[in-house]
């Protein structure tokens, strides 16, 4: 099969987790035979091929980050320039990645999702989500490869299926809740384990001040 | 009370002049930001907000003025066109940024992880929007952007029924 696979990420490609995400995803793909062109939505110079791609093929994959609960508004208004189509035979899969550990988080998404190809005169062909992600470009690199594994496997899958279908996308979501053991440790050594974790990461990209700082409160 | 309108219509656009008048006879102290005309950015996610300058947003387009405005008043309204069945990038692009509300640190309210608010506040967020949209849809994702910034949803509804949203702002 070959795909169409558009970027909806904000962040610069080599910055991007999405596009990391892309990258094995991609392996997978072609390890099984099938092929894809990309682009990415963060450089406004490949919106016009991606939009003629969209057009002119019938597979295709939209990746993206989790932006408040739906699609980030880049991609929002990239999809609001598409001419839906006419013809029939498209299919708009989705791969949806956010930062929380639960699957849950992303289910207004994708009930969202769930509706977006038929408004572009597509079928809906899936959603791949999982959590947990944002940590994937600060990682070491084995971390990140671990990380990156299942994504591999999913694109053996989808050159097969050229569809997420909901029991395995629901099991790649997992889990859908944190447990209630794992939220105990967490509301015990959460706290501090975040502190010395994200001071690091602060540190090293520069940051001078607290993290809960409140540069706009009003002293009344 | 104060109530905040970020109004991502055209400032002369009558649906929402309307709106705007019926929303400022019902409250005494409203501020308007017209952001349609600010062309607000996407959010880029470079975490800069979260870890680099904690509070204060990258991207210099104005935007400060709305994190400043939902701070102090604490209830804002959205007057939003539509797109897709949605709200539209614009108004999505505001709410995208809404990030520096939030500190990167994370708690765990009702089961689920939230990011732990910035500001000691109750936000009340209502979207007004002009144009097709699943208004029902529009509800429920209202009630979870709030819940991302600790605050509560006052309700999603078409522009034509502002007076339908009074009855959650007094």
């Amino acid at each position: 099969m070959h795909l169409v696979i558009i970027s909806g990420a904000a962040r610069a490609r080599e910055r991007s987790n999405t596009a990391k995400i892309i990258t094995a995803f991609l392996k997978g793909l072609e390890e099984n035979g099938g092929s894809a062109e990309i682009y990415y939505l963060s450089d406004r110079k490949q919106w016009q091929a991606a939009a003629e791609a969209f057009q002119s093929n019938e597979n295709i994959l939209f990746a993206l980050p989790l932006y408040v609960e739906n699609i980030p508004g880049l991609m929002l208004e990239f999809l609001e320039g598409l001419n839906p189509k006419t013809k029939k035979g498209t299919r708009i899969a989705f791969i949806l990645q956010g930062g929380f550990p639960e699957g849950s988080q992303s289910r207004c998404c994708e009930k969202y999702l769930e509706t977006l190809p038929k408004l572009l005169g597509c079928e809906y062909a899936g959603t791949l989500i999982k959590g947990d992600m944002f940590g994937l470009s600060l990682t070491e690199e084995k971390q990140r490869e671990k990380m990156l594994e299942p994504y591999i496997e999913m694109g053996r899958l989808f050159c097969r299926t050229s569809c997420f279908d909901k029991k395995t996308s629901d099991a790649f979501a997992a889990p859908e809740y944190m447990p209630e053991s794992q939220i105990r440790m967490f509301n015990i050594f959460g706290r501090t384990v975040q502190k010395i974790f994200m001071g690091r990461i602060a540190k090293k990209m520069g940051c001078r001040g607290r993290l809960d700082a409140k540069p706009y409160e009003i002293n009344e | 009370m104060k109530l905040l309108i970020v109004n991502t219509l055209p400032k002369d656009c009558p649906e929402a002049l309307e709106a705007v008048n019926e929303l400022m006879k019902a409250v005494s102290d409203v501020r308007v930001i017209n952001a349609y005309e600010m062309n607000i950015s996407p959010c880029i996610g470079c975490n800069a907000c979260w870890l680099v300058t904690p509070g204060i947003c990258s991207v210099k387009d104005g935007y400060e003025d709305i994190l400043k405005g939902c701070i102090e008043c604490e209830n804002v309204i959205f007057l939003s066109g539509t797109a897709l069945n949605f709200v539209d990038h614009r108004m999505k692009n505001v709410i995208d940024r809404l990030l520096p509300l939030a500190t990167m640190y994370i708690h765990i309210v009702d089961g689920q992880c939230r990011h732990v608010p910035r500001y000691n506040r109750k936000y009340r967020f209502g979207l007004l929007y002009l144009g097709e949209a699943d208004r029902d849809y529009l509800n429920e994702w209202l009630a979870r952007v709030a819940l991302n910034f600790g605050g509560e949803s006052m309700s999603a509804v078409p522009i034509a029924h502002t007076r339908e949203v009074l009855p959650c702002i007094l």
